[in-house]
């Protein structure tokens, strides 16, 4: 999985000569074979590193704050989004859509690589949802139906049909 | 700029010898585990950095990142790589470690749990040959995993095998006057047993990530 994220972020990048990657262990961790100097272990490594190749630094944020915000959800990413429970999803999905209440994109005003990787994380668990799920955290819904519009980011993933108007009316009503 | 962290854990100590290691000046405020400091996160968050615009960092690597890039000390490649490392690999062992030796008291069971990890950190320090995890000068990666590690590595009554290399590199970064300091602030002098009230607040570790090395937990 992680690897055909790699490739897709390789082309969304517009990187002409494809890196060689393999996987190391159980949990399948992306590796990525580096020219002249040791491998890179670790798929916001690799991906942080692709981005530098690519010279687009803006993706990485554009201040030191910025970077930090960028960073913060790309460590959200793996820790928390890739070893979540079942009985997770519900808490992420309500608190990412507090977060996203008042912003179009997670970390400042352009899109980072933290919408991208983040994105490529939240595919299936936003494919699972049904529609009235969907409306539970529209914030969510409407910023991953933004990303997965941005030209080239979407590659490997199939698009996922978000409503934007409602079907079912509040609950409080 | 302000800091939230609380006594006795250890994502704690991380941050606060980071910020004495790399001198930005932020303001520090000791809270309660249960505090809710980030808006948006419905579990309480330790630690946390109030950033000038309002916004929030929760989680500690990420704090420690943007201290020492304050500080004109960007990430490195190797520093990102060991970093990621330390959250995904070494942070859920560590927790498992800790759950047995804090809460259930079985200190002797700590070192098969954490053996792997530290053979991967004692072969890596070993080959590579340099006095720090990414050269020849302390890094983010350097304070970051010997925080991870301080409060087992520390405990004489842990029992960890044989790492040289681990243990000569751990007890340089140890010596840095940042690092005792935190110490002594998150864990009082006190070691494991300052960490009791910030464990029984966290989530059992799954019993199947203990298989492989624990195999009397897996009947």
């Amino acid at each position: 999985m992680a690897l055909r994220e790699l490739a897709s972020l390789e082309k969304y990048l517009g990187l002409k000569k494809p890196n060689k990657f393999s996987t190391q262990g159980d949990k399948k961790v992306p590796v990525m074979q580096n020219n002249n100097a040791p491998p890179l272990v670790g798929l916001v490594t690799i991906a942080c590193h692709l981005v530098k190749e690519a010279k687009r630094p803006e993706l990485l944020g554009d201040s030191a704050e910025g970077r930090a915000v960028v960073q913060q959800w790309l460590e959200y990413r793996v820790t928390k989004l890739d070893s979540h429970a079942k009985e997770d999803i519900k808490s992420i999905l309500k608190d990412l859509n507090l977060y996203l209440q008042d912003k179009v994109y997670l970390a400042g005003n352009q899109l980072t690589l933290s919408d991208v990787l983040m994105y490529y994380g939240m595919h299936s668990i936003i494919l699972d949802l049904t529609v009235q799920e969907k409306e539970q955290c529209v914030n969510v819904t409407r910023w991953f139906d933004h990303i997965q519009h941005q030209p080239g980011v979407r590659h490997h993933l199939p698009p996922v049909v978000v409503l934007r108007n409602r079907l079912y009316t509040s609950r409080h009503h | 700029m302000e800091l939230f962290v609380s006594e006795g854990n250890p994502h704690c100590l991380k941050v606060l010898a980071a910020l004495e290691v790399t001198g930005v000046q932020c303001g520090v405020q000791f809270i309660s585990h249960e505090e809710k400091v980030v808006p948006f996160l419905s579990r309480p968050a330790l630690p946390a950095l109030l950033l000038p615009s309002g916004k929030h960092l929760f989680s500690s690597n990420t704090i420690c990142r943007y201290l020492f890039e304050l500080n004109g000390q960007e990430s490195s490649n190797q520093c990102n790589q060991w970093l990621e490392w330390e959250a995904t690999v070494l942070q859920p062992v560590l927790l498992r470690a800790l759950h047995i030796a804090v809460l259930q008291g079985k200190g002797s069971e700590v070192s098969s749990v954490l053996q792997g990890s530290l053979n991967v950190l004692d072969q890596s320090l070993c080959k590579a040959n340099m006095t720090y995890l990414t050269g020849e000068a302390v890094s983010v990666a350097d304070v970051v995993l010997w925080g991870a590690l301080h409060p087992v590595l520390s405990d004489s009554s842990l029992t960890l095998g044989d790492h040289k290399s681990a243990k000569a590199w751990f007890d340089r970064v140890a010596a840095m006057r940042g690092c005792q300091s935190a110490a002594q602030k998150v864990l009082q002098g006190k070691g494991l047993e300052a960490m009791k009230g910030y464990m029984q607040k966290q989530p059992a570790p799954q019993s199947n990530q203990g298989r492989d090395t624990q195999p009397c937990n897996s009947n």
